[in-house]
């Protein structure tokens, strides 16, 4: 270990490709960069071997960066057409969001991409300066990189306004670049080690949901206000970002001159300090104890079983709700309803569109069908350790039964949460007594969009990815099987609901009571469908949602 | 049809996938009572058999029995006399280890009083006293096998299967397992593991099947299979492994570099 965290200067004996770094030292950086850019393209190609699915997708993937690189190299030089200070604005908005993007997204991509983390890198002989050179080389290996590179390439076209600022702007542009790579590689090394450990990717994995939500809130935004006024935001933006690195680098390409270079040799300074602690953070974590397989915490007892039936009915309830609060994917699933009612409720508002019980109950039902959603395919959260309910299920009645505790559990949560929901829609509709009949029709969808799900459940289960990917909610090979089964889910349950929800949307309130006693036979009836056609498919159901993800 | 002592008993158990088959006609029988090792090499069909048995894995051809009960067309009596502890292994990870054993017991319809009872003591006999509160998911190895092997054990089941039961186990924990199996199959209970560890089968078992590419190759007493010979070596010979490695590879360990 001491000599990986040693010297600066000591050339290791040997790369991992049997490469010996002789010769001058640019020479030898030249050799270890080209070494890691084969590693991370074998990595890459490696992953691809044998799965037509994954090769499928990486040939989208390197399109859908082609078609991004060269899309926003085309916009960013657009750019040139607006007046300068627009241009500039835009610029300087842009360079900070690919800055935040590189310092978020690999994140995500932690423990599916090898040459992220360090420790795998840790027991070939490399000193610390060679490991960054070649972790860097790592990191701009690949379509999405590239793709980075030629859009931000695009602001020299779009913002330079001279020869000065063509020569800034290639400066400018591969300082920025390296700065999103050293930003990108300084949080994956300094979480490195919580990243590794099961704790620290399930706090991750919620987190996740938040990244996505800030990348949606401009664009809330921009809905509630006037479309005239983006221009305004990206100025207001823009006077924020001005001084930060990524702004200064996007207002040396437009200066081109002596302020520019003065720009340049600032955002210069920020990524050598940046590299500087990337280096320290990763001589940390190279000697650092793998904290990985240290054990979690314990758990407290349960007393919420005390209020739940005795049987088995009462056991099952009691697993879902912890798997609500202690799955990440349970977690992103409840987050994620409720952060979509909240969108639905808040875009509603903005309309001058109808008004009336039916835009209160609208929402509602929305966020109780989004809720539902979540039971179209409840095997495939258990994965493969759906054999453990398999071998202990003698008849129908027990599937019965375990649907039933899925749908308490999942009414447990959902129905206060509806409650607010239709509460909030009402008052922001102006007319809270419009709040009742709003949340007793959404009971009733809830109700017959988890017998949907039952059924859906049994004849299309598929396998949900244990590992969370923020492109594909089942595994390789299954997207379509989702796709189908959540659509159809969603068709057969606006279906069924219609009856319930028309009357109320056209003002006929006393039609809700009925929901809720509708929506209960509807998930009856669904369970008792779905037992009676999966309990003899169970070997087929544990096979569909225990796939290798 | 005699199948009274036997308590497992298959005929002609057959499953392909796609071009491969993956067991062709397999007559396993284990009589009741008894520690059966099923051993085989990689791919041999140990673990698409035992998924057949115990149906998780629906065959395409044959039949099995378990207590003389049909697996694919008695399920209620063959389901609450069987215990299983699978290979590759997913429990409810983010139960604790006693939430486990709480729910397994409840969905088998045992009360929760007689329930917390078992788990108490198995959790005391597995030794997992002092992790009997943490998630699955942050046990190691041999913690697991002992967790679900207690979870397999909770309603008491006349037959256990278990597929590789000493895989990554340490020595401490595989004793464990060991003392908690041969006190089951004591009373009268039977378990068929499979394994390819040929001392520890040697060891434990009094009854052996050998499989081979899908085919039951020897079945019978250990005695009777192992014949004058280690059962290493008798295995060896029925498996058909060839040379003894001595061809190639004279640069290892030798002083030229």
């Amino acid at each position: 270990m001491a000599r990986l965290s040693d010297g600066v200067t000591s050339p290791g004996p040997a790369g991992p490709g049997g490469v010996t770094p002789s010769g001058p030292a640019g020479t030898a950086d030249l050799t270890l960069f080209a070494l890691f850019v084969r590693l991370k393209g074998r990595l890459i190609l490696g992953s691809l071997r044998g799965d037509t699915a994954k090769q499928i997708g990486f040939v989208f993937s390197v399109l859908a960066a082609v078609v991004c690189g060269a899309g926003g190299f085309l916009l960013f030089a657009l750019l040139r057409m607006a007046s300068p200070g627009t241009a500039l604005d835009a610029g300087v908005v842009v360079f900070a969001v690919f800055t935040i993007g590189w310092a978020l997204i690999p994140l995500v991509f932690f423990g599916l991409d090898e040459t992220l983390d360090p420790s795998r890198l840790a027991l070939f002989p490399l000193s610390t300066r060679q490991l960054a050179i070649g972790m860097t080389a790592a990191s701009a290996t690949g379509p999405w990189p590239l793709a980075t590179l030629a859009i931000l390439a695009g602001g020299i076209a779009g913002l330079s306004r001279g020869p000065g600022g063509v020569v800034i702007g290639l400066l400018a542009v591969a300082l920025q670049f390296v700065l999103c790579l050293v930003v990108s590689r300084l949080i994956t090394t300094a979480l490195s080690g919580a990243l590794r450990s099961r704790r620290g990717r399930d706090v991750l994995a919620v987190a996740a949901v938040f990244v996505v939500l800030a990348f949606q809130l401009p664009n809330l935004i921009v809905n509630r206000s006037n479309p005239g006024d983006v221009a305004g935001l990206f100025s207001a933006a823009a006077d924020v970002l001005r001084w930060t690195p990524p702004g200064l680098a996007a207002h040396a390409i437009a200066d081109g001159g002596i302020a520019g270079v003065a720009d340049l040799a600032a955002v210069a300074v920020v990524v050598v300090v940046l590299a500087w602690a990337w280096i320290a953070a990763l001589r940390r974590a190279l000697v650092l104890p793998d904290a990985s397989n240290q054990g979690g915490g314990s758990v407290r007892r349960s007393w919420i079983e005390r209020f739940l039936p005795r049987g088995m009915l009462g056991a099952v309830v009691s697993k879902e709700l912890k798997y609500a609060r202690r799955e990440p994917r349970g977690r992103i699933a409840w987050f994620s309803a409720i952060v979509v009612s909240g969108v639905i409720m808040f875009s509603i508002r903005g309309d001058a569109g109808p008004s009336g019980p039916g835009s209160v109950a609208g929402p509602a039902c929305l966020a109780a069908l989004m809720i539902g959603l979540q039971a179209g395919n409840v095997f495939g959260l258990d994965g493969r350790s759906f054999w453990m309910n398999a071998v202990a299920f003698p008849t129908e009645r027990e599937m019965r039964t375990d649907l039933a505790g899925r749908h308490l559990g999942t009414a447990i949560i959902a129905v206060p949460l509806l409650a607010v929901v239709a509460l909030v829609a009402g008052l922001l509709m102006g007319d809270a007594s419009w709040a009742l009949p709003a949340a007793l029709t959404a009971w009733g969808v809830l109700g017959v969009t988890l017998g949907a799900g039952a059924v859906a459940s049994v004849l299309l289960p598929y396998t949900v990815p244990e590992r969370l990917n923020a492109f594909s909610g089942a595994a390789p090979g299954q997207g379509g099987l989702a796709f189908v089964s959540s659509l159809g889910m969603m068709l057969a349950s606006a279906a069924v609901a219609l009856p319930i929800f028309l009357p109320v949307a056209m003002g006929l309130t006393w039609v809700a009571p009925l929901a809720v006693p509708y929506g209960l036979l509807a998930a009856w009836g669904g369970r008792r469908l779905a037992a009676s056609l999966g309990f003899g498919r169970m070997p087929e159901i544990f096979a569909a949602v225990s796939r290798g993800s | 049809m005699g199948l009274m002592g036997d308590a497992v008993r298959t005929q002609g158990l057959f499953k392909r996938f796609g071009q491969q088959v993956a067991v062709g006609g397999v007559d396993l029988i284990v009589p009741r009572g008894s520690f059966a090792g099923l051993v085989g090499p990689n791919g041999a069909g140990k673990t698409t058999t035992l998924g057949m048995v115990t149906g998780l894995l629906r065959p395409d051809g044959g039949r099995a029995e378990i207590e003389g009960h049909d697996v694919w067309t008695d399920p209620v009596g063959v389901k609450s006399n069987i215990g299983v502890l699978p290979e590759g292994l997913r429990l409810f990870e983010r139960l604790s280890g006693r939430e486990l054993l709480t729910y397994n017991g409840r969905i088998r319809g045992i009360s929760p009083e007689e329930t917390r009872r078992r788990a108490d003591e198995l959790i005391q006999v597995m030794d997992l006293v002092e992790s009997q509160d943490k998630l699955v998911v942050d046990y190691s190895t041999g913690m697991r096998k002992k967790i679900a092997l207690a979870a397999a054990l909770l309603h008491n089941p006349r037959v256990l299967f278990l597929d590789e039961p000493f895989e990554g186990v340490d020595p401490v924990s595989a004793n464990t397992l060991v003392d908690v199996l041969r006190r089951y199959t004591s009373s009268g209970s039977t378990v068929i593991f499979s394994s390819h560890v040929m001392d520890l089968v040697e060891r434990l078992c009094d009854w052996v099947s050998v499989m081979n590419r899908g085919q039951i190759v020897a079945q019978g007493p250990l005695t009777e299979v192992r014949g004058e010979r280690t059962l290493n070596e008798a295995f060896l010979q029925l498996v058909g492994a060839r040379g003894n490695g001595e061809e190639g590879l004279s640069w290892l360990g030798s002083p030229t570099a």
